[in-house]
């Protein structure tokens, strides 16, 4: 009878210690962050929004803008000294716990980011809950929480929006980066490196962007754009580089998968289009006496999409001279990428940290005025290898040749 | 005295749970910054000679344990005060761990949880599990041993899958300077976690073939010194030798990197797990040690009766002996180099080997003599 009763109470003190219950928190308690933005208001307080599911409104039968309140998430704000205060303040306005283990995506605000974005990174990198992986962009030009509260069509919630622009942009077009909150961090702290972010902004009518009505029209009235490479100086964000000029900056920071090349054929401008499909960039630091240099070597392989003019692709000469044109036109690409990195003094593609890896004494002599002196004055040498693979279905073009409009 | 047996493939499992117990979770040798695994590798080939002394000490004695033949070395008194000793020491590295663990486990998943109450769970477990004998551990090391393979074999193919690792960051290689290098491994990796192999010296009478226990506990070591080094040079690729310095928990951090394919990611519970299960081994195999040189030294019948007083013990160490976890670090990569895995990993058993060498050759001589006088 002892030994029942002995196991008995056995049993019962492990279903007090095994169900772990300790801080749980059941789900209906937790409302789910995608995404965080983060600003700095005119009194230099920080201000923190999350955009928090609706999770009615998002799974399941119920439509967008079917029956009353159909929004997919809702946008809390709170100001605070700093972003977990903030994030405590938001208590004051929602039911719930907010739970961070989901958020992919964080939104900084260009105040802050000029600013300088350091210490409100600092808390996301210590916190367990938060996962680093998220993604960032900057709100270019509009507070972090006025592009978070854009409803966007197709995504529903629009962090996921966001996230899938800035990872298809790249691969496909090449003109945006993929950065996450980890990376960024870092390279504020790495000496020998400027950090970029892709920037996002609203276009169109900001106003109606956070109602309903604007995903219920096939032309949203605001929609999100992914928008130019903001450039960090010490952790603040210096300048933008416009869209047009970012593809040449990431190519060499081999963030270019595949994209799309057009060079002029017989005095015809943008004649024909070559599309990249794979790409890949070494980057080579030397040292010679004491004079730092940079070797870039780009390979490039892919297809000819369109011809506007005739020419014959099953001519291997012909091929060879387009290739030609395009290896010189990626070449021109880089080396304005280069010089304007030069000319604003920045060090985006992170040579100054080769030299740190690959040459730690020569390093020590550099480091001071890298920026300011070594970087400018940096000889660079670019060279392309292009290689046309296929030409599409067709050979050859139309043997009558149409006179495109323009 | 337990009078069961292990065999060579339990105890070669025991041997790499326990060397990789902690060690592959806490900051090892990050001091080495980007040279982490040439650290390691040193510190290896000093454990592996350190493991040497240990072992031929040991040797001189079969059947006994380190802590009843410091006795027969420096005479009964001195002898049992230094075994009094070890034991201490044992049990304070089973606190160690337990606080490691329990930390963990606070920071990553139980954040309001008290901290007495993580350890005294684990530490429940660590005391069932020695109550029921060695020899269970030893049995339960071959079951998880397949899950741990798996898991370290996953986590490398994540990272690996993940792109996530950047081999430039290894560079530049021997910047701070050999000096640096030997520095780091001779005051931190040649003493965790491969100079700790001396608890086993405390599992030798347990083998059922002793021939073979030196060369199974070197291959152990040869092979779980391999892992770690790949793990430290992971956790530098992929996190750089400036945020391993910083981290708490470095692999810990690699892991919360991986992401595969937008949804393989996510791990780190997953991998919490993994590790948690290899601090069990490395508490058990210590408080086993602290136990049994308990039982020998006061030569007790029962020794389970012992596992509870001694655990409650080992819960009051993990719990007061640092304030925090950086006070707790600090005492186990700084103090207790200087004050412990020195005096206890080195300077004693090369001591006490000399005057085990010593007595033998005297004993031998006068054996000798004996012998003519006889013919």
């Amino acid at each position: 009878m002892i030994g029942k009763w002995r196991r008995l109470v056995v049993v019962l003190i492990c279903t007090a210690v095994l169900p772990g219950c300790w801080s749980q928190n059941e789900l209906n308690d937790l409302a789910l962050v995608f995404a965080i933005g983060l600003d700095l208001t005119e009194k230099g307080e920080y201000e923190m929004s999350v955009q928090v599911v609706n999770p009615g409104n998002v799974a399941g039968a119920t439509q967008r803008g079917g029956g009353a309140g159909g929004v997919p998430y809702t946008v809390i704000s709170a100001t605070g000294d700093s972003p977990m205060e903030a994030n405590l303040k938001m208590s004051l306005k929602l039911s719930r716990i907010l739970y961070y283990g989901h958020a992919n995506l964080v939104v900084i605000g260009e105040s802050l980011a000029r600013k300088g974005v350091a210490h409100a990174l600092d808390a996301l990198e210590r916190n367990s809950e938060f996962r680093t992986t998220s993604r960032v962009v900057i709100a270019r030009g509009q507070s972090a929480k006025e592009t978070l509260k854009v409803l966007t069509p197709i995504a529903k919630v629009s962090s996921n929006q966001i996230q899938s622009m800035l990872s298809h942009s790249q691969t496909l077009w090449g003109h945006t980066v993929e950065i996450d909150v980890w990376e960024l961090f870092h390279d504020i702290y790495s000496t020998g490196v400027n950090s970029v972010v892709s920037g996002i902004n609203i276009v169109g009518n900001r106003a109606d962007g956070a109602k309903q009505t604007n995903v219920q029209s096939t032309e949203p009235e605001a929609r999100l754009v992914l928008d130019g490479l903001g450039v960090f100086k010490q952790g603040k964000l210096d300048y933008w580089i416009p869209t047009n000029g970012t593809r040449g900056v990431l190519w060499i920071m081999n963030k270019v998968r595949q994209t799309n090349i057009t060079v002029a054929w017989q005095g015809k401008p943008e004649a024909i289009g070559y599309h990249i499909v794979r790409t890949n960039v070494s980057v080579r630091p030397h040292m010679k006496n004491g004079k730092p240099s940079i070797k870039i070597r780009v390979e490039a392989l892919g297809d000819i999409l369109e011809t506007l003019v005739p020419v014959n692709l099953a001519d291997a000469d012909q091929i060879n001279r387009i290739e030609k044109l395009i290896e010189h036109s990626i070449w021109k690409e880089l080396t304005a990428a280069v010089r304007n990195m030069k000319e604003r003094k920045t060090d985006v593609f992170g040579f100054g940290e080769q030299f740190e890896r690959n040459y730690p004494k020569d390093w020590r002599k550099l480091e001071a005025d890298w920026f300011s002196v070594h970087f400018p004055q940096l000889d660079v040498s670019v060279e392309v290898n292009a290689i046309i693979r296929t030409a599409g279905l067709r050979i050859k073009p139309f043997k009558r040749t149409v006179e495109l409009g323009g | 005295m337990e009078q069961t047996k292990i065999n060579t493939r339990q105890l070669f499992i025991l041997a790499i749970m326990f060397e990789l117990g902690s060690s592959a979770v806490i900051p090892v040798g990050t001091s080495a910054m980007q040279d982490v695994w040439l650290v390691v590798l040193i510190g290896l080939v000093l454990g592996m000679a350190l493991f040497l002394v240990y072992y031929r000490l040991s040797q001189y004695y079969p059947g006994d344990v380190l802590t009843a033949y410091t006795e027969r070395i420096v005479g009964v008194w001195p002898g049992r005060v230094l075994a009094v000793i070890y034991i201490v020491y044992f049990l304070y590295l089973t606190a160690r761990v337990l606080r490691n663990f329990g930390e963990l486990l606070l920071m990553f998943a139980y954040m309001e949880t008290p901290l007495i109450i993580l350890n005294a769970i684990m530490m429940l477990t660590v005391i069932y599990a020695i109550y029921k004998g060695i020899e269970v551990v030893a049995r339960t090391g071959e079951l998880y041993i397949i899950g741990q393979a798996l898991a370290t074999a996953a986590g490398f193919a994540l990272v690996i899958m993940s792109g996530i690792m950047n081999l430039n960051l290894l560079k530049p290689v021997l910047q701070a300077g050999w000096g640096q290098i030997w520095k780091t491994a001779a005051t931190e990796t040649t003493f965790i976690p491969f100079g700790e192999m001396i608890v086993f010296t405390m599992l030798f009478p347990l083998v059922n073939r002793p021939e073979r226990t030196g060369r199974t506990l070197l291959a152990a070591m040869l092979i779980s010194g391999l892992i770690l080094a790949a793990i430290t040079t992971l956790n530098v690729t992929v996190l750089g030798a400036e945020t391993v310095a910083r981290s708490v928990f470095p692999l810990l951090d690699t892991v919360r990197r991986i992401e595969v394919a937008r949804f393989l990611e996510r791990f780190d519970a997953f991998f919490m797990i993994v590790l948690i299960v290899g601090g069990f081994f490395k508490a058990s195999v210590y408080f086993y040690a602290a136990v049994e040189g308990t039982v020998r030294l006061f030569r007790m019948r029962k020794q389970h009766r012992l596992v509870y007083p001694l655990g409650l013990l080992v819960l009051i160490i993990s719990l007061a002996t640092a304030s925090n976890f950086a006070e707790h670090l600090k005492e186990g990569l700084q103090i207790s180099t200087m004050y412990l895995h020195i005096p206890l990993q080195v300077v004693v058993p090369i001591v006490l080997l000399c005057i085990a060498a010593f007595r033998r050759r005297k004993a031998e001589r006068k054996d000798h003599s004996g012998d003519k006088s006889d013919s």
